[in-house]
């Protein structure tokens, strides 16, 4: 088990350094010029003059495969240079917000487990009533709705109708609500689907009808051999939920003025802030890694034939 | 199941106490769509310009109209040779720290500027700055290298020349490094910054003027136009101030004509701010031809677009500089809509529509225009696609060229394109930061007429108007460079640019202020 986390960590180290070549091409092949973008933003008129200043400060005279050298070396050492808009040093900005971003993602990740499990389960046991349909409805509207619209109606209802809760900012549980809520409906929907599809593969098989034939109860039918086996999708699922909550919290975050790292991707997206840009991919990049290593941690922990070789079934 | 939703229920109503929590005392809350900056008065981005204004203020101050103020100088006397300026400082001004705020404070914040030439280059009066004296406390002299009449609208500006206290200066005197910490002498203090959320102001109670009714005001950071609505119909926001909108705008304009339809709402509209104006290249492709360039001025429908795309929150300009900027009160003949004269001056000029065709040729070349525009801002490529439908009609073929805001800049700066947009600064820089920007080749301005014939001669007359001391020459001079350029039609004016106000009835707000970037916090009332 060890060797394989160690393995799995080994590999972390090339995979973020072809994701930063191919994140220094992008930036660098789209049209427009980081020097004038840089002069724009600090407000500096762009004559010929300022331009071929800003080209050398900022390494821009060099070779391609010079700069891309020159930010590695400096990005190794966590130095992602300055904010073209600020001036502040990037990783520290890219610090200062993230844990805003990690509270709204992890209170969208509680809310996604939290309701879709028994939602789906829910719904996988009593197929075809109500129920059933009523959750089946609730996962179509939550895929089909975007976020940003979902959480202007819910400010409109909750801030704006009723004033119960803030329609902006981070502060108590009461902030928290309605961005998580927003940000957690897509994933929950999806999850729910799952679960339930999940759950209905796994109640037909010969070890649920051996097991209720011992006459074990109900509850350990259900959660003790359905849930458990139904769990492998849902665990990959969750991984992908991550890197979408982390998505969906650039938009999330503008709409509630969340002072997360999403909004200020935003922000350097819209600036063209190059140094900011490079980072934040990056950083996405190694917690969308992390996370998919600690899916599949997880998968060896929740299935022994993971751990095991392949061998025979749980039951 | 139900569990989960009794605990999502517990959770909401655990929430709704906290939401109801009321900021206390007299504070009004505005917001931004980024943090104020350290704010130093010697720098500028990310510091912004509303808030440096809040902390520091100038010698002079540029008043409705573009009459020039006393400020922190009483007084002043010019030499009859334009050079020496004697500024008399007032008495008994202390900046936030204590420190008082004497000609050494006003030289020390001069010299800082200066260490840091090449950033202010922009600025002639920089430029121009040759000796700096403080011959006693009350008492500052600046001397400049030759005459320069908009010296004293250049001291108005927001920034640089504006006073921080010497004791937050770093050691060597050098600001461009950063300061210790905002002090001026302004009536607000800067009391907190958290970064993505707000900035707290405090008034200042040692101001040395009028101090404001207001005790604090806390600037949120909101980046979205909707969610600065939603704040302000929560109440969150009492006050939005500022352009509407467009890409920096504070809301959009038809968000601003519903809450102007609302009776529980204040609303505002200012005078001119700047002119949203498009230039015609001189010097490449059609409108090298000046009937072209005439007849697209008079092809375009500037009632429609007003009323279609600005939802009259903005109204059309005739002419590049408004009329209540000085000097610019020329009363120029309007290039009016008429279809039929753009058709008659493309007729007479050669520009020929062959039978059949839609779009005019002239020896074999077919009328066709690039036209450039910022791709993702929403107002210029509505803008750019309704004059595209405008100018088929006449036969003219415009190309769309939408384009992220580097490559738009790029074309700006070397001339490539046939049409774009270049709006002008608005006051205190106009007319003359933007007159005098039009002789350098990186400025849209400059390329836009590098192709007519007397460019030399406006250049020449651009430079002699900056320098002459003779008001009477300077105001014919004026007339004389902005007739010309008006007819030899290298801009188009659309819409004189607009602040707009919206509050509730429990604030009052003592009206616009003359330039765009000043908030008039200080004579705002909540109760």
């Amino acid at each position: 088990m060890l060797s394989y986390i160690l393995r799995r960590l080994a590999v972390l180290p090339v995979i973020l350094l072809a994701v930063s070549l191919v994140i220094f091409a992008i930036l660098r092949l789209a049209p427009g010029d980081p020097a004038l973008s840089y002069l724009r933003l600090s407000q500096i008129p762009p004559t010929t003059e300022n331009l071929a200043i800003a080209r050398e400060n900022l390494g821009l005279d060099k070779p391609l495969s010079d700069q891309y050298a020159t930010w590695l070396a400096k990005a190794a050492r966590l130095d992602f240079g300055r904010s073209y808009v600020t001036g502040r040093p990037v990783m520290d900005e890219i610090l200062y917000y993230l844990p805003a971003t990690l509270e709204l993602a992890g209170a969208s990740l509680l809310i996604t487990l939290g309701l879709s499990v028994p939602m789906g389960v829910a719904a996988a046991l009593r197929r075809d009533t109500a129920l059933d349909h009523l959750t089946r409805a609730v996962a179509f509207a939550g895929v089909s709705i975007p976020n940003f619209w979902f959480g202007f109606l819910l400010v409109w209802l909750f801030s704006v109708e009723l004033g119960w809760l803030p329609p902006l900012g981070r502060g108590g549980l009461s902030h928290l609500v309605m961005p998580a809520i927003s940000l957690a409906l897509m994933s929950l929907a999806v999850n729910t689907r799952l679960i339930r599809a999940s759950m209905l593969e796994t109640m037909h098989h010969r070890f649920i009808l051996y097991a209720r034939a011992r006459g074990v109860s109900e509850g350990t039918v259900v959660w003790r051999h359905m849930f458990v086996n139904a769990l492998i999708p849902i665990l990959t699922a969750t991984g992908m939920h991550v890197g979408e909550l982390l998505g969906g919290a650039v938009v999330v975050e503008s709409v509630f003025s969340w002072p997360g790292v999403g909004r200020y991707a935003v922000s350097s997206i819209y600036n063209r802030d190059f140094p900011v840009l490079q980072c934040f991919m990056l950083v996405m990049t190694v917690i969308f890694v992390v996370c998919n290593l600690a899916v599949d941690i997880a998968y060896a922990v929740a299935d022994p034939r993971m751990r095991l070789g392949g061998q025979g079934g749980r039951a | 199941m139900t569990i989960f939703f009794r605990a999502l229920t517990l959770v909401l109503l655990l929430a709704v106490p906290a939401a109801q929590a009321l900021a206390g005392g007299n504070e009004l809350a505005f917001s931004w769509q980024s943090n104020c900056g350290p704010l130093n008065p010697h720098l500028y981005s990310p510091n912004q310009m509303y808030a440096q204004n809040m902390l520091y203020e100038p010698l002079v101050r540029y008043d409705a109209g573009g009459k020039i103020v006393p400020w922190l100088a009483e007084r002043w006397d010019i030499s009859p040779d334009g050079r020496t300026y004697t500024f008399h400082l007032r008495q008994g001004v202390t900046f936030s720290d204590g420190t008082p705020f004497d000609a050494a404070a006003v030289k020390a914040n001069f010299e800082a500027v200066r260490k840091n030439l090449p950033r202010h280059k922009w600025l002639e009066l920089v430029n121009q700055l040759d000796g700096l004296e403080a011959p006693d406390p009350a008492t500052f002299v600046m001397k400049l290298k030759g005459p320069y009449y908009p010296a004293l609208q250049e001291l108005s500006l927001i920034r640089p020349l504006r006073f921080a206290s010497p004791a937050v200066f770093p050691d060597d005197g050098d600001t461009s490094k950063g300061i210790k910490k905002a002090v001026g002498t302004g009536p607000w203090l800067l009391a907190e910054t958290k970064l993505g959320e707000y900035d707290l102001f405090v008034r200042n109670d040692k101001y040395w003027g009028k101090k404001p009714a207001l005790e604090r005001v806390r600037v949120k950071v909101i980046t979205d136009p909707n969610a600065r609505l939603t704040a302000y119909e929560t109440g969150d926001v009492d006050l939005i101030y500022g352009s509407g909108g467009h890409a920096s705008g504070q809301i959009g304009m038809d968000a601003f004509k519903l809450l102007a339809a609302d009776k529980a709402n204040v609303t505002g509209i200012s005078g001119p701010l700047g002119t949203r104006a498009l230039c015609l290249n001189s010097g490449r492709g059609p409108t090298r031809d000046l009937a072209v360039r005439q007849a697209v001025a008079h092809a375009v429908d500037k009632a429609a677009l007003v009323k279609g795309v600005f939802l009259d929150v903005e109204k059309p300009a005739d002419t590049l500089f408004a009329s209540d900027i000085p000097y610019c009160d020329l009363k120029l003949p309007p290039f009016a809509f008429d279809r039929a004269k753009a058709e008659k001056l493309l007729d007479d000029a050669g520009w020929k529509l062959p039978k059949g065709a839609t779009v005019r040729q002239k020896d074999g070349k077919e009328l066709e225009i690039d036209f450039c525009f910022i791709g993702n801002d929403a107002l210029q490529k509505f803008i750019a696609e309704l004059m595209q439908g405008e100018l088929a009609k006449v036969g003219m073929r415009i190309r769309l060229v939408g384009e992220e805001s580097d490559a738009f800049g790029k074309r700006q700066h070397d001339g490539e394109f046939g049409i774009i947009f270049n709006d002008t600064s608005g006051p205190p820089y106009e007319p003359h930061a933007v007159v005098g920007s039009m002789r350098s080749p990186s400025h849209a301005d400059y390329q836009a007429q590098v192709g007519l014939p007397m460019k030399a001669d406006i250049d020449a007359k651009i430079t002699q108007v900056l320098t002459t001391t003779d008001e009477a020459q300077r105001a014919a001079l004026y007339k004389d460079i902005l007739t010309t350029l008006h007819e030899q039609a290298v801009y188009l004016p659309l819409t004189n640019m607009t602040n707009i106000v919206v509050h509730r009835q429990d604030v009052t707000d003592p009206g616009f202020m003359p330039t765009k970037y000043e908030i008039p916090f200080q004579g705002m009332t909540k109760r």
